[in-house]
Parts: C-alpha cells; structure tokens; sequence
C-alpha cells in the first residue's frame, strides 16, 4: 500500500452513494493497471457514477455497451489491439454481480473457455443496486431486497448465494481469485498477480453498499472485514486451478454480521441458524479445493 | 387544487415526504398524488418528488411546473439548484435551515418558514433524516392540512415502509419541528446561472473516440472531467483530523471511496471540495486520529 502511485486514474466527483465500497476498489485497482488501460463497462452503478456523458471519472478509455456482454466486449478489443500491435494494453471490464452472476455468466464462460486475454472483474454488491436493490444470484439467503420482500410467508431471499468464483475455476482457466475491500494487502496482490499473467483472469471482489443493505455509511469496510471473519466470503486463488486459501475464517457467529445490517433485521433465529449452516458448509467446500 | 415541489437528495426521503402528504391530504378527504423525477440520480444527489392535492379527482399527469409551495429538505441545495423556479410571488417556501427565514435567500421573496429539521430529526429519531420532520414545518407555514392529518398520513406511509415504531417516531419529529417552525418572508436576490449544456455537432466530436478531455463553454467534459463535478455539499458530517495521533498508514487515505485524502507526507490533508461525510475514514483510522462531527 506504500507502494501505490498518488495519481489517480479514477477521479474524485464521481457520484457514488456516501460509503460506497466499489470505488474504493476502482481506485486501487487503477493503481495498480496504470495508465496503459482500457475499460469495459455493462450497465452497473460504476457505470452510472463513473461516468455521465459527457463527463467522467476514468483517466483511461472507458467503453460502455450492453448489459450481458462485458467478457465479450472485452474479448473483441483485446483482440484488435493485438492485431494493431497494442497487444501491452491490459483490457479490463469492471462489472457487477447481477451482470456476471446472471446476466453476463453466459458471456463470460465464453469467454473463460476461449481463454481470452482478459482481466474480468466482478464487485460483488449482492444485488441490482443501479436499478433499486434487486436480487441476484449473488444475494446472500435471508436478505431483503424488492424483489425478495418481507412478507408473512417469505421473509427475503429464500435461496442462497451463488457461487460463481467455482464456476470460473471450473472453466480451467490461469487466475481465478476472490479478494474484498477489507483486506487491502490480499487485494492488491492479486491485483497485480492479475495484470502480470496472460490469458483469462478473474476476480470477484467483495464490495458493501451501505444503500442497499441499510447500514451507516461509516461501517463499508468494517463490514467487508466481517464477512471475512464469519466465512461468508473467503479469500482464496486459483492459479491454473491449483488452489491456495489466503485467509483461514476465525468463524465468527454470522449473527454479528447480519446484525449490523438493515436487509436482514427482520431475520429469525431459525434462518441465521440456515445461515450459519451455510457458511460453515462453503468453508468446508472451499478448504476442500485444496489439494495437499 | 395545490401543487408541491419537494427539493432533496438522493437518499433523504423526498419521496417519502410527497408520499406522506398526499396521504395527509386523503385522511382529510382529498385527493393526493405523489410521485418523483425520474433519473439516475444517487445518494445525495439533488432530487426532486411532487405532491398534487385536489378536492376532486386529479387527471393531471404532468410533471409541476410552477408550484404552490417549494419545499426544500436541505438548504444547501439553494446554492446548487434553482429553487425558484417557476415559482409565483404567491407561493410558499418551507426550508430546513439553523438561519432565519430573512437570512434566506431563495431569489424570490416569498413567505417562507424555517425549522432546524436536521437538529430535531437527529434529536427524536437519532439520524439526520428530514423528511418526516419538514411535513411539520409544511403544516405549520400552509395551513393547507392539520399536523393531526400529517402525523396520521406519516404513520400509514413511514409506517408501512419502516414498521409501525418506526412510523410513530417519525410523526413525533413531524409534531416537534411543527412547534419549531418560525414564519417569515426570504431575500430574492440570487440570480441563478444555468448551467450551459454540451452539446457538440457531430463535426466537432474528435475522429474515434466519444470525448477527449476538453474545456467547453459548459466546464470540462471528456476523461477525468467528473474532477469539476463538486461533491462536497452531499455532506452531514465532516472528519476532523488531529495530526499528532496520526502514523502516516495511510488506511484512511487507501479506503476513502472519493480518494479525497492526500498524503502529504507530514500529515494527511483531507479535500473538502469532494468529501461526501461517510465517515470511513474515522471508522477504520487505528489511531482514532479521526473523528466526524456536524459539519
Ligand atoms: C438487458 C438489460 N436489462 C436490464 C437493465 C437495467 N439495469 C441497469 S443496471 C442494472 C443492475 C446492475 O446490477 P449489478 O450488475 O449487480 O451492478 P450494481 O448496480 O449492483 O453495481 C439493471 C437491472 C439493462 N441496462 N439492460
Ligand atoms: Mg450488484
């Protein structure tokens, strides 16, 4: 963190929501590319808060196109860089988790299949934010969101999250990795790992949206941190699908997590209970990909 | 028939509010409608929602244009956005502001009434959301509907969305800021400048790229260009730094979402241009070098 440059390639006077966790990933990871970049952007807040024609935050090219097709945007303009002789530019698309969890999955297998020479990142927000907190596949269990309302009967997400960061390692491609903003030395690292390999790199970062889940602006990293601990998200990377865990969960009770946030106050003890059940499960699978 | 314009932003509750009134409105007998401004606009952001109140029924559909009363949920809003617009000497402003109604200056001189709704929401509800509070102030400066009628519109909507305790405490802050409303007639000197728009001819965009970073009649566009957009009025709570606490980690310059604290190698200089007051900075700071305070 010493390290990192004091330019920013990802302006201030964005219009981000106070306490928003994705530009604080976009900024780092400016950092970390450089200058010699171009983004590709589906719709998403970033889009929305990083750029209003014709104003913009981004120091580099920036290119928006349509919802589902970020990997494939980014797979064509890599390859017509190449083919100009540019082929040193990173090319790099910025999407959320609803366009890469659902919408933009078939795209983006694609892609991973190809193995294109992408850096493909997913900030997980766990919802459409953009559009008024929809759900996603991304979406923990439990959590309201409008379309997963609280009612008499069901009270938020029945489902669970899905786990996209496996799906990507499946695909056999040369990085796959998960970081979050709460964990700022892992994030970078991979970052970099990211920018320095070739071929199709992905990574999914963990970035809360104090809109969305109804907590105080103040409490975004501290909350990023949280997940970590309970195990509701793990830090863990997948380099040609060989895989090392970077932070062993403490399995700290989830119920502290949910209990800070507004999507899950309506929770009963009998869903953190499923909660928590999922949680310990997800470590048992993710330390299970670990092959001694 | 009277029509409402409500200046907030994102976030606060603008919304809320016209919701509220129309349904105060309806408890009376009216009719009521609300709804917002569309756009793609975020937290803090100015916003704008509409209440329309009739005796009958309303087949008007329109966006209002020139309103009976301008309700505005935060008076820093004033110098950002045209508050007066379309306003007629007749109508009636109700603001949230610690100044006196002639310490205003909403560039027409209108009755006005002023309440500290920021103070009384912090004080009854324990955050600094206005929304409930300045439908105590519209009673009180209108006359148009009971604070009774307010309190009960506030616990259907607030109530509906928030939960019911919730809906309670927000009609408390409604009954407080009514008691609080001081009535007055504003200043109506500012002219308002609108902001010139970009809009190039196809000849004049560059060969291949959308924009490049350019000074335009109507400030810079292109790459970068969001650095004239200010964001610093969005805020509530400002941090205070104390240099001799300080360890240089530079946590709170790495986590700040605006990328608004500079390392100065001596100390950190926080840019109050941008700050948008999430208080991350303070949250995370291991030294407690930080703290937020009412700006
Ligand atoms: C095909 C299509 N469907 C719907 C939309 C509307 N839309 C724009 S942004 C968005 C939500 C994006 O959610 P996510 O990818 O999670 O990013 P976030 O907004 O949470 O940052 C939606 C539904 C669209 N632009 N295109
Ligand atoms: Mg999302």
């Amino acid at each position: 963190m010493k390290d990192l440059p004091d330019e920013e390639l990802f302006t201030a006077g964005h219009t981000a929501c106070p306490g928003c966790g994705c530009p604080i990933m976009v900024r780092a990871a400016m950092k970390i590319f450089g200058p010699n970049t171009v983004c590709y952007f589906p719709a998403n807040c970033l889009l929305v808060f990083g750029a209003t024609y014709p104003q913009d935050a981004f120091k580099v090219p920036y290119l928006h196109v349509l919802f589902e097709n970020s990997a494939v945007c980014a797979s064509g303009i890599k390859r017509g860089l190449k083919k100009l002789g540019k082929g040193d530019v990173n090319v790099v698309a910025f999407a959320g988790d609803g366009g890469t969890a659902d919408i933009g999955i078939q795209a983006l297998s694609g892609a991973a299949e190809r193995n294109e020479d992408i850096i493909y990142i997913c900030y997980d927000n766990e919802a459409y934010m953009n559009t008024g907190i929809q759900r996603s596949g991304s979406t923990p269990h439990g959590a309201w969101t409008t379309t997963t309302p609280v009612g008499k009967k069901i009270a938020g997400k029945e489902l669970y999250k899905k786990d996209v960061p496996r799906i990507m390692i499946a695909h056999d491609v040369p990085y796959v990795a998960t970081a979050s903003i709460g964990h700022p030395a892992d994030m970078l690292r991979k970052l970099e790992k990211a920018r320095d390999l070739k071929g199709f790199r992905y990574l999914q970062i963990f970035a809360p949206c104090p809109t969305g889940w109804r907590f105080d602006t103040a409490k975004t990293v501290q909350l990023a941190k949280m997940a970590v601990d309970c195990g509701l998200w793990t830090l863990y990377e997948a380099e040609d699908g060989k895989v090392t865990i970077n932070k062993k969960p403490k399995m700290t009770p989830v119920k502290d997590y949910v209990k800070l946030q507004g999507r899950f106050r309506h929770m009963t003890d009998e869903q953190i209970d499923s909660l928590q059940e999922w949680a310990n499960k997800k470590w048992e699978r993710d330390s299970a990909m670990v092959i001694e | 028939m009277y029509e409402v314009r409500f200046h907030g932003r994102g976030g606060q509750g603008a919304v809320m509010a016209a919701q509220a009134l129309a349904s105060a409105a309806h408890i009376e007998g009216n009719y009521g409608v609300a709804f917002p401004f569309f756009g793609a606009e975020r937290r803090g952001a100015p916003v704008l929602a509409f209440t329309r109140v009739d005796k009958d029924r309303i087949y008007t559909k329109t966006q209002i244009y020139e309103p009976d009363y301008v309700v505005i949920l935060d008076d820093r809003l004033i110098e950002l956005v045209n508050v007066a617009q379309g306003l007629k000497e007749i109508a009636v402003a109700v603001v949230n502001s610690q100044k006196k109604p002639e310490e205003l200056d909403l560039g027409i001189p209108i009755k006005t009434g002023v309440v500290d709704a920021t103070s009384v929401a912090l004080e009854v509800l324990g955050a600094p959301i206005t929304n409930s509070s300045i439908l105590g102030a519209f009673a009180k400066t209108t006359g148009e509907v009971k604070i009774e009628s307010i309190e009960g519109g506030i616990r259907d909507i607030f109530g509906h969305r928030i939960g019911e305790e919730l809906g309670e405490k927000n009609a408390k802050a409604a009954r407080a800021a009514y008691e609080k409303t001081e009535v007055g007639t504003c200043r109506g000197e500012r002219k308002m400048e609108v902001k010139k728009q970009w809009l190039p001819t196809y000849k004049e965009l560059p060969l291949g790229a959308a924009t490049r970073p350019m000074q335009t009649d109507a400030g810079l566009v292109g790459p970068g260009s969001f650095i004239d957009n200010k964001t610093g009025s969005w805020r509530t709570f400002k941090p205070v730094y104390d240099k001799d606490k300080c360890n240089m980690c530079r946590f709170c310059w790495f986590y700040c979402p605006e990328g608004c604290i500079y390392d100065k190698k001596e100390e950190m200089v926080f840019d109050f241009d941008y700050c948008k007051g999430c208080g991350i900075c303070a949250n995370e700071c291991p030294k407690e070098a930080i703290e937020m305070v009412r700006d």
